[in-house]
């Protein structure tokens, strides 16, 4: 038994009312979009990030489609639909609200909430060209000036030491969720990945510091278990299909691909959603600066927002797919796209022919609506049993 | 020209009227830098024996013909003759140019080409293409319907390769990777007005062509007088030129760029005076189809700026002729409904507004940038960067709905067009708070249109009957 997922799910069930009673002692809550928001420096200045992300409700769909339109991507009308009601407690307890402009409908997000709702708002603004010098020393810049506007916000100025530990300090989360999220993957698995999902999303919330000591229990706790697996005492979980999770983001809330693939007996190896395993991949810090912050997070794996017009060998997302593949030995990649996501719709094609030779592969197109549920379901069960034959045809090979 | 001249209309077909040659070739011709002069006879020529076998869908009376290239019932402004040969016969300029080895290179809608234009390279948009490969793959003396179908199913192609939310401009990437466009390089401007742009431009990569790509970066939510978003840009510029010159184009000194930048900057003045004497004039001059053109026409001279500016020249003293003698367009209203239109790559089957009591009397689209000169002295490279971040359609929202509300308020404007085609995202975004920030400031009713219309010729019944009942609505407003 893992006692600190329960520990884990219970922080987190507890922390609106502690940013809530933050607040009231006079600290000040930056709920931010997008991975490429560099929670360090918000850290460093003693401000508490929180990353605000949350998909599935239909019903703030419909609402925050009245201040956008239908056109646009379900998960930001759904974002302008939690701002509308104010009903979310980590929308409610954020004072300013940051966003990286690596989607541009984030962006937009961004004008509309600071418009119709009068929401302060902060902008880093990513480069397209992040493979170019210049597109490296605007965002070193940029940096620079998003870090002046959190220190106006603060009213403190950043210390180079605070910095500096905040960097240390994720550094530490970021390789102790590494080293967890290989558990994942194991033969046999000693925990789920849906489970390893939930504790990355975990650290969306809760306070950094505690966040890290229990990742740290965790990967103790499971460290015995491997042992207990290995020495007999544990049933291993039964073999099921082993499926990569890629494509648009899958938010807190947003169960209907997992529960889809879950019921239709297949099991998630991997993923490279930037609320998983794109969160931290391929993130290192290296020089303890404003500039070195700016460089780590150029170079960490990209997402798809930032289009790369290079040959698709050279591509470092593709890459991390195929690297995923590699070592959580999947079987299936399913490509989930969400209505209007253009970054990875656009991309479903190329990636499934990329990737063709090395494993199977099916896009999901679908919003937040329970309504395509059961195309979903007959596609996701033919897909299982698509792969059960691929096995099934590979022994007969192999003999 | 003072006097408004009926087209010829025979079996289905229109001809421009051999009444007006002699006042025609009056005004002369005009100066390509990729062929030798044209003259007025040859335009003439061309647009009365030549045009009509090779183009027969521009030619046919049909409500659906799309607003950009129909002729409207009555002939009331020479220079748009000129418009017209330039639209349709730039395909023959680019490719005779392009086999002498100047590249053509596909850029976005909404952009400069101050660039392009000193490399010596053929800047193409993608509505230009569009049209390039609608008359090429399908070949010439096509009719309507056919190059209608022929659009779809290229559109079709495009939208099952990549993605049927994308937008209709899909169509252009689409003739470019069948080779039907000889593009060499594709090289846009990341702006903020369409969201399709770089992941299309991306998907070369992909197609069997791989014709290279460059994208010149826009940096959102940037000011011009924010020093690392310039220099951001003016190295992304640098780089694009000396990629068109990899691509066969040459690389501009900084006194040749300042030249082109010159060019440009008399271009945006004829179509800024142009725009204000329209919206001033006490009676319309001529057609809605007129103003949107011109107003737009700074955006991209169909690859020719020398021709384009001449053009522009000519068009403002002509509307300033009629507007002075008090000259009305003879199917516009003595006392329309002013229409604004906002949103990217729209034009309205403008006619039709007039015909219904209406006039359109502003766009954001295009106008906007011909409302911002680039310094001439100096860095040209630092010079465009900042004209770039000082493009009202491309500020931050707030204040591009506050620069349109300055628009609303001199163009007299009556109601406020919002459209948006199916797929961009970006326009249909930030609709609904350009929209409140407008009404709040001007208090004029706005539509929404949600299309998908665009280069296609037998949708546009439907925003059409919205438009008209909008004009109603709005003409029972007036009295």
């Amino acid at each position: 038994m893992l006692s600190y997922l329960a520990k884990i799910k219970q922080a987190v069930e507890s922390r609106p009312a502690e940013l809530a009673k933050a607040r009231e002692k006079g600290a000040k809550v930056v709920g931010y979009f997008c991975s490429y928001v560099p929670e360090e420096i918000i850290h460093a200045l003693r401000l508490i990030p929180v990353r605000l992300e949350y998909g599935g409700d239909e019903h703030l769909v419909d609402i925050g489609g009245r201040y956008v339109s239908k056109n646009n991507c379900v998960f930001i009308r759904e974002a302008v639909g939690m701002f509308a009601e104010k009903k979310d407690p980590f929308v409610r307890n954020s004072d300013k609200v940051a966003v990286a402009t690596t989607c541009l409908q984030i962006y937009r997000l961004a004008e509309l909430v600071n418009h119709f709702f009068q929401v302060p708002t902060a902008i880093l603004v990513v480069p397209r060209s992040f493979y170019y010098p210049e597109g490296r020393k605007f965002f070193q810049k940029e940096m620079g000036n998003f870090a002046r506007e959190l220190e106006t916000f603060s009213g403190k100025k950043l210390d180079a030491g605070a910095l500096r530990d905040s960097i240390e300090l994720y550094k530490n989360i970021r390789q102790t969720l590494r080293e967890i999220y290989k558990y994942q993957a194991k033969d046999p698995a000693i925990i789920d990945w849906r489970d390893v999902f939930q504790v990355i999303h975990a650290g969306f919330y809760l306070d950094r510091e505690y966040y890290l000591s229990l990742l740290k229990y965790l990967l103790a706790e499971l460290m015995e278990e491997e042992k207990k697996v290995q020495a007999g005492e544990v049933d291993a979980l039964e073999e099921k299909p082993r499926i990569l999770l890629a494509g648009s983001i899958i938010a807190r809330g947003d169960n209907k691909i997992i529960n889809m693939i879950d019921r239709m007996g297949g099991r998630i190896v991997a993923d490279d959603l930037c609320t998983g395993q794109r969160f931290f991949a391929g993130l290192e810090v290296k020089d303890y600066s404003l500039e070195g912050l700016a460089d780590a997070y150029l170079d960490k794996v990209p997402c798809a927002s930032l289009p790369y017009p290079f040959p698709l060998e050279t591509d470092r997302r593709l890459a991390n797919l195929s690297q995923l593949i590699d070592e959580c030995r999947a079987e299936g990649m399913i490509y989930h796209t969400l209505r209007y996501c253009d970054p990875f719709t656009f991309k479903a094609n190329e990636t499934k022919q990329f990737f063709k030779d090395k494993v199977a592969f099916m896009e999901i197109h679908t919003e937040y609506a329970p309504s395509d549920e059961g195309a979903i379901m007959t596609r996701v069960e033919a897909f299982m049993e698509l792969i059960f034959n691929l096995r099934a045809s590979k022994k007969v090979l192999v003999k | 020209m003072l006097k408004s001249v009926k087209m010829v209309t025979h079996n289905g077909t229109v001809s421009f009227p051999e009444e007006i040659k002699e006042a025609f070739l009056e005004t002369g011709g005009l100066d390509f830098r990729l062929r030798p002069y044209a003259s007025a006879e040859e335009i003439w020529d061309f647009m009365t024996r030549e045009a009509p076998v090779r183009f027969p869908y521009y030619y046919t009376s049909s409500p659906y013909t799309a607003a950009v290239y129909k002729f409207p019932d009555y002939v009331e402004c020479l220079w748009t003759l000129k418009f017209h040969y330039m639209l349709m016969s730039y395909r023959d300029r680019f490719l005779a140019a392009h086999e002498k080895g100047i590249p053509i290179v596909f850029i976005q809608g909404g952009q400069g080409m101050e660039p392009y234009h000193a490399a010596r390279c053929i800047a193409l948009r993608p509505f230009s293409v569009m049209l390039w490969g609608g008359s090429v793959s399908a070949k010439e003396g096509i009719s309507l319907r056919e190059k209608a179908v022929s659009d779809m199913q290229i559109e079709e192609q495009g939208r099952r390769e990549i993605s049927p939310e994308s937008c209709h401009l899909i169509n252009g990437h689409q003739w470019i990777k069948q080779g039907f466009v000889p593009v060499s390089l594709i090289a846009p401007y990341l702006c903020t007005r369409c969201s399709d742009t770089p992941y299309l431009a991306e998907s070369h990569r992909s197609s069997d062509r791989k014709t290279p790509v460059l994208m010149v970066d826009f940096p959102v939510n940037s000011q011009p007088d924010q020093d690392w978003p310039v220099e951001y840009i003016a190295e992304s510029l640098h780089r694009l030129v000396d990629k068109l010159a990899e691509a066969g184009g040459r690389k501009p000194t900084d006194e040749e760029l300042r030249q082109s930048i010159k060019l440009m900057n008399q271009g945006r003045k004829y179509v800024r005076d142009y725009v204000e004497v329209w919206r001033s004039a006490p009676l319309i001059p001529s057609y809605s189809n007129d103003f949107g053109w011109l107003s737009r026409f700074s955006g991209e001279y169909f690859g020719e700026p020398e021709a384009g500016v001449q053009l522009a020249r000519q068009a403002y003293a002509e509307v300033k002729e009629r507007i002075d003698r008090g000259i009305k367009g003879i199917e516009v209203s003595e006392d329309p409904v002013r229409l604004f239109i906002c949103g990217s790559c729209y034009t309205p089957q403008a006619d039709r507004i007039d015909r219904a009591g209406g006039a359109v009397v502003g766009y954001d689209d295009f106008w906007n940038r011909a409302t911002i000169d680039v310094s001439e002295e100096g860095d040209p490279y630092v010079n465009l960067a900042r004209a770039m971040l000082a493009w009202p359609y491309e500020r931050p929202t707030v204040e591009r709905a506050r620069w349109t509300v300055e628009q609303i308020i001199k163009s007299r404007a009556n109601g406020l067009i919002f459209a948006y085609h199916w797929g961009c995202q970006l326009q249909s975004a930030v609709s609904r708070m350009i929209a409140e920030i407008v009404k709040k400031e001007t208090g004029i009713p706005i539509l929404y249109l949600e299309l998908d219309q665009l280069g296609k010729t037998q949708t546009v019944e439907q925003s059409e009957n919205r438009i008209e009942s909008f004009i109603e609505m709005l003409s029972v407003n007036k009295k």
